[in-house]
């Protein structure tokens, strides 16, 4: 297993997916997933897609500056991602920041067992 | 009402950050021969390289000013990753650099815990 090529490949389809059909995170998540969304604990991949299709806008485009991943030592691979969200008809993009800690699945692809996103305000 | 995992990302952030800004050489504590350091997306690995890269950082002062923390359970093992946002001033700097670090602690017997992995980033305004 490549950490890299995994995290690559993760931070690619997470964000074309988060940005052109959000409902499609579903699958990333599991039962046990947890996100931390500005401060908020959602637990479960139901409640978790909840939230994210509830999100207060339609479109969306995130721009990924850095990705930087390492293996978690539970067989899994971290991911700390930064970059900046577009939202449509506004001006100025959000900077924002996030950790995913991808576990593998029995089918050999990676589904997301903790997620924590914050913007980064200046 | 703060959950326990809440209480143990707080209190590693504390200390963390007091040592940094106090003790640097005592970080070597908090690392392992296993342990995973990527700075600014410079990759290093086990306590020796790690603690030798944060006391080389070109400035001899610093203050962490933490504003965000937030923690999850990573594992059934314990584990606990640790997602922070703060500012790191230096002195004879008027602006304060922004930065965003996140944790995957691993617990020991003694019961506190050691830093697996560690990646540090400046958010650039």
């Amino acid at each position: 297993m490549d950490p890299d090529a995994v995290a690559k490949a993760f931070v690619d389809h997470y964000y074309s997916t988060f940005d052109s059909n959000r409902a499609g995170l579903a699958n990333l998540y599991q039962d046990g997933s947890m996100l931390t969304f500005e401060g908020q604990k959602i637990l479960g991949s139901q409640n978790i897609v909840a939230k994210l299709v509830g999100l207060p806008f339609q479109q969306c485009q995130h721009n990924i500056t850095t990705v930087d991943c390492q293996p978690s030592g539970a067989g899994g691979v971290l991911v700390f991602v930064s970059g900046t969200l577009q939202l449509a008809g506004e001006q100025h993009a959000l900077k924002f920041s996030q950790m995913f800690h991808l576990m593998p699945t029995a089918q050999g692809s990676f589904y997301v067992l903790n997620d924590i996103f914050r913007l980064n305000y200046t | 009402m703060e959950e326990q995992i809440d209480l143990v990302g707080k209190a590693f952030v504390d200390h963390y950050y007091h040592l940094f800004d106090n003790d640097r050489p005592a970080l070597s504590s908090l690392y392992q021969p296993s342990s995973m350091l990527t700075f600014e997306g410079q990759k290093i690995q086990g306590v020796e390289d790690i603690t030798a890269k944060l006391n080389q950082l070109p400035f001899d002062q610093c203050r962490h000013v933490v504003s965000t923390i937030d923690s999850q359970p990573s594992s059934f093992t314990g584990g606990i990753v640790v997602f922070v946002s703060g500012s790191l001033q230096l002195p004879g700097e008027e602006h304060h650099l922004r930065f965003s670090q996140m944790f995957h602690l691993i617990p020991v017997p003694q019961g506190n815990f050691f830093v697996q992995n560690d990646m540090f980033r400046l958010n650039y305004g």
